[in-house]
């Protein structure tokens, strides 16, 4: 048994007669910590399996479509300075007819190579078996729409190949880096339901499309002192005579550049709430914890006039303090490590990225442990300090209230006509005001962060909606398998239940002005469009203009250009036209259009009239079914998407990435506020302790002593919520700008309701904490407290 | 302080107790503070309360004034029985009837003198004015000085000034003086014995001092837990002619 000293004995006691308020700051802290450490690690995580997977799989850096290129392009390609590695494909649109699906399916096509692994975008077999090579019906499908169909090796499915139906069979499930998120041409969604990546034999697929000893598609992997640059020109300048479309990186490439967006969100969410949650814990824990060593002021004074020097004080109050840490912290390490090992589970099946494992790194535990650690030590060491340096006289007798100016006096006057009990509101609230003003900004704090973290889903929701309600109002979307001319739109006018149609052009170029170019796709528009509109920041529809591109902020910055200035535009397909175009307008695209002109004037300049590539649908509700079984049948369409599915992708996709985290800190948020609440309220019970005592030994009721308590901490509510309500306006504000410099704007939505919960729930969490420490009232120990000083 | 005065105040029995015990904790711990009392204190008597350390004054002021409940017998408040009635109906008898001044003071630091007094005058039925109460303890110049700002005698002054103030029945000081000095105990004794004699409040005085003993009409001696004696003081001797 080890003989404790006093002090600890102390100590002991201290902390199991504050055990609630240790939970309540415990608590805070601990969200705090958990979310900086999930919130981190699991991006780390993300990030760090994805670039293994990519290096294990050997993921491309560069792609490029061609019409045709001989198999000994693939060596001079392979031959160039800073290419490492080199695979050449044949890919395609298959349109898929699954049994018992009405709606339109498609799918990639991708070709494997013979007797070897592929060099580049290998795929990770699941289940089953690779293809054989000379098959033109065997083939492995990718794991999300093999799961989504409830499809395995030994099932079949019907599929139009090049114009030409055949029955395939699964003989594998996989997965590939290349297609993390498979995800429809012209569709900025995946939706593994209706779109799927299938492999199949080099031989068996280049017959099926014409390419024997040819290829159209092409991956390369680059060296490691490769220049992108002039790797990218070279490429170019060989597979121009072959009807190159132009090569590309990983910015490019849809899964990757999908994958990325999805971490770059995650990575601002991670980079930059986390730290605030922290931020506001540290805060809180520090306000809590110095209030708490300030009712212990007489003890402090006491202990010094024992003879205990400054230093043992101070020691003996840190201790104190690290219990609150300790707990805090082991909490906040257990939950992140608990929680990050979910989220990873869930991000495993959002992402399909293989071996995701939580592992936030030491560093992130040693900056949580210390960040733990400092709060409650900086927390102890003010109030600590200013019990130290009073005589201990002075700390014996009762805190002097501070007589402060102006306004101080004022609201004394005011509470001149009110009943002794109010002005003892008053007074304790203006005489007090550091320790008034904390519970405030603590309080005001935790709105804050609810409103902030209510506002994630809110403006995800708003996006949703203002591009399917304003922005993209077609029922259905075609995506056509090349450039086609207009007479197609015949053909779908022609399709039942069609009510309006409307086409559009997306024409891969390069974009440049001075020294700085861009890849990127630039869009033909009709004028007077009214199912596909670009719209403003301000959700107001911008329409194209035949004399001159509209290009977005973004876009203009990262070519530096002016409305004014003329913009280079070289086609890289068709004609290949090279022309220059002024740019007209610069907008802050709700979402993402890099770039847009009128249609015709577009076509009329690259000198190929009357081309879509897409075609934007009104479709009678009812003859829905009609217009599926139909539409499968045009030979040119390379995707079909309802815009109602489109939408429900969208917003599943938000819940299950970004949202989920996004409901996390809803999640800790509330927990933060439940616990700056009580702690509020338990730490203004111990500092009014003895006045009560007092006030019930003088005669007052139950109920007037409750007044006082609950009148002090409703007064600090009120005073909490419009400061909460602006300190989460600007802490919105000033995160969404943070997601503002990422490639797609977040909008700054005014959610009253997100505001209205907020302070309903802090509201309603600082009433319960009031009333339950407000039992504290019937349990005075009225002898007691007139039996000690202060 | 004239006899007649005192002789017509005693004739109405304000407290009366009969068999009263207090027991703390049970079992092996269990302490006896108060071992069975039989006595009554009659209206307007000046009531001192001596005895050592731990021999249960408090404990038996403490029940009087309404703040604690004996173990057994019954304790009587005029027709209120202290032990049985609930909760309001004792914070009644605490808000209309009892006066309080403790050894430290109890005064509320966020409001001065003159508001800590106003605290208790403001839900009384027939209070004297604040300024009133704190005049009558030497203390007008003071009223709108807070606890800090007070020396430990001028804090006890406010605190009697708080409990007169009221005109309460009964008046329940434990150790008034206890942390002062001469000079400055007297001119509390003074407030006390002042308004006793001048309201005609009922007042029950702990103190060590058997000096100070002389200023009551009786002095209740008390022994473990027990009242060892009663004695009656042929006369009140006032606090200013006390040396200790
Ligand atoms: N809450 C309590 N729990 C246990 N014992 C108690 C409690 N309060 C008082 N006592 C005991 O009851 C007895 C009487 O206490 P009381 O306070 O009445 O003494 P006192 O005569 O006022 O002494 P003093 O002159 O020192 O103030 C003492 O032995 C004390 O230890
Ligand atoms: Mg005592």
């Amino acid at each position: 048994m080890i003989r404790l000293a006093p002090l600890d004995h102390k100590l002991l006691r201290d902390l199991r007669r504050m055990w609630l308020q240790i939970v309540a700051v415990g608590t805070v802290l601990g969200c705090g910590i958990a979310l900086f450490v999930m919130a981190t690690g699991t991006y780390g995580s993300i990030q760090r399996s994805r670039d293994q997977y990519y290096a294990a799989e050997r993921m491309a850096d560069l792609a490029a479509s061609v019409v045709r290129a001989p198999e000994s392009v693939g060596a001079q390609l392979a031959a160039l300075p800073g290419v490492d590695a080199v695979e050449t494909r044949v890919s395609g649109i298959a349109l898929v007819d699954l049994p018992g699906v009405s709606e339109p399916v498609s799918a990639r096509v991708v070709s494997l190579p013979r007797g070897r692994e592929a060099r580049v975008n290998d795929i990770v077999l699941h289940t089953g078996r690779l293809p054989a090579p000379e098959r033109d019906n065997e083939i492995v499908v990718n794991e999300a729409f093999a799961e989504r169909n409830g499809l395995g090796p030994g099932d079949t499915l019907a599929a139009v190949l090049y114009g030409r139906r055949r029955t395939l069979e699964i003989v594998g499930v996989a997965s590939s880096p290349e297609f993390v998120f498979a995800v429809a041409p012209g569709e900025i969604t995946p939706e593994p339901q209706r779109f799927g990546v299938f492999w199949m034999g080099r031989e068996g697929l280049a017959r099926a499309y014409d390419l024997d000893g040819a290829f159209n598609d092409v991956a390369i992997r680059q060296a490691r002192d490769a220049k992108p640059r002039e790797l990218v020109a070279a490429v170019d300048r060989l597979l121009a005579r072959h009807g190159g479309r132009g090569a590309y990186g990983r910015d490019r490439m849809i899964s990757a550049q999908f994958l990325e967006d999805e971490l770059r969100s995650l990575q601002t969410m991670a980079s930059v709430l986390p730290p605030v949650f922290l931020a506001v814990a540290v805060f809180l824990v520090n306000v809590s914890l110095s209030r708490l060593i300030a009712t212990e002021r007489s003890n402090i004074g006491l202990l010094k006039s024992f003879g205990y020097s400054n230093l043992a004080v101070a020691a003996h109050y840190a201790k104190f303090s690290l219990a609150f840490a300790a707990l805090g912290t082991v909490l906040g390490v257990a939950v992140g490590q608990v929680g990050g090992d979910y989220m990873a589970s869930i991000y495993r099946s959002v992402y399909r990225l293989p071996d995701l494992q939580f592992d936030a790194g030491p560093l992130v535990y040693a900056g949580a442990i210390g960040v733990g650690i400092a709060a409650a030590v900086l927390g102890s060491a003010r109030a600590v300090r200013r019990a130290i340096r009073l005589p201990p006289a002075a700390a014996l007798a009762p805190p002097a209230p501070t007589r402060f100016g102006g306004l101080g006096e004022r609201v004394e006057r005011a509470a001149r006509s009110l009943d002794a009990k109010s002005r003892m509101i008053v007074r304790r609230i203006v005489r007090f005001p550091r320790r008034s003003l904390s519970t405030v900004a603590g309080i005001a704090a935790a709105i804050a962060l609810l409103v902030t973290s209510q506002h994630f889903p809110v403006a995800m929701n708003h996006i949703v909606d203002v591009n399917f309600g304003a922005a993209q109002r077609m029922d259905v979307t075609l995506a056509f398998a090349d450039v086609h001319d207009a007479s197609i739109l015949r053909d779908v006018r022609r399709l039942p239940g069609v009510l309006a149609v409307e086409p559009m052009r997306s024409a891969p170029v390069i974009l440049s002005a001075g020294t700085r170019s861009q890849r990127d796709s630039l869009l033909g528009i009709p004028a007077g469009a009214r199912l596909n509109r670009v719209l403003d920041g301000e959700e107001r529809p911008v329409p194209p203009r035949a004399d001159g591109l509209t290009i977005a902020r973004v876009l203009a910055r990262k070519l530096d250009v002016q409305v004014g200035d003329r913009v280079r535009v070289q086609a890289t397909d068709g004609r290949r036209r090279s022309l220059e175009i002024p740019v007209v307008a610069i907008v802050d695209p709700f979402v993402g259009a890099p770039a847009y002109l009128e249609l015709d004037t577009l076509n009329r300049l690259l000198q190929e009239p009357e081309r879509v590539t897409a075609a934007y649908l009104l479709v009678d509700a009812r003859a829905r079914e009609a217009f599926s079984r139909e539409v499968k049948r045009l030979p040119a369409i390379a995707g079909v998407t309802y815009a109602d599915n489109a939408e429900n992708t969208l917003r599943r996709l938000f819940n299950e990435g970004s949202g989920f985290f996004a409901a996390l800190f809803v999640v800790f948020s509330s927990m933060m506020a439940a616990g700056v609440a009580f702690s509020a309220a338990r730490v203004t019970l111990a500092e009014q302790e003895r006045d009560l005592a007092t006030l019930r030994v003088l005669g007052f009721r139950r109920r007037e002593a409750s007044y006082v308590l609950l009148g002090e901490i409703g007064a600090l509510l009120l005073a909490a919520i419009p400061l909460g309500i602006v300190l989460g306006y600007l802490l919105t504000r000033w995160l969404m700008s943070q997601f503002a410099t990422e490639l797609f704007s977040f909008p700054h939505v005014l959610s009253p309701a997100a505001y209205g919960q907020s302070v309903a729930f802090v509201a309603v969490a600082v009433v319960v904490a009031a009333l339950f420490v407000r039992r504290g009232v019937d349990r005075l120990d009225m002898v007691g407290v007139l039996k000690s000083r202060d | 302080m004239s006899l007649p005065a005192a002789a017509a105040r005693g004739s109405v029995r304000v407290f009366h107790l009969a068999g009263v015990e207090k027991v703390y904790g049970s079992g092996e711990a269990a302490v006896h503070a108060l071992r069975g009392l039989d006595f009554d204190v009659m209206a307007g008597e000046l009531l001192v309360l001596l005895g050592p350390s731990g021999s249960g004054k408090s404990t038996l002021l403490n029940i009087l004034g309404g703040l604690d409940r004996p173990t057994a017998g019954r304790a009587l408040f005029r027709d209120l029985d202290l032990g049985a009635a609930d909760d309001a109906a004792i914070t009644d008898y605490r808000r209309h009837h009892v006066g309080f001044v403790f050894q430290f003071y109890n005064l509320i630091a966020s409001l001065t003198a003159e508001e800590n007094v106003e605290l208790v005058t403001e839900v009384a039925d027939d209070p004297m004015p604040a300024a009133e109460a704190l005049g009558l303890v030497g203390l007008g110049q003071r009223r709108g000085h807070f606890p800090s700002q007070l020396s430990g005698g001028e804090q006890q002054r406010v605190a009697i000034a708080r409990a007169i103030a009221k005109r309460p029945t009964v008046l329940l000081c434990d150790e008034p003086t206890g942390a002062l000095d001469v000079a400055t105990g007297v001119r509390v004794l003074e407030s006390l014995v002042d308004v006793n004699t001048r309201l005609g409040t009922t007042t029950l005085l702990i103190t060590h001092n058997a000096d100070i003993a002389r200023i009551g009409d009786r002095v209740v001696r008390f022994a473990d837990g027990r009242i060892r004696s009663i004695e009656s003081n042929a006369r009140r001797v006032a606090p200013r002619e006390l040396h200790w």
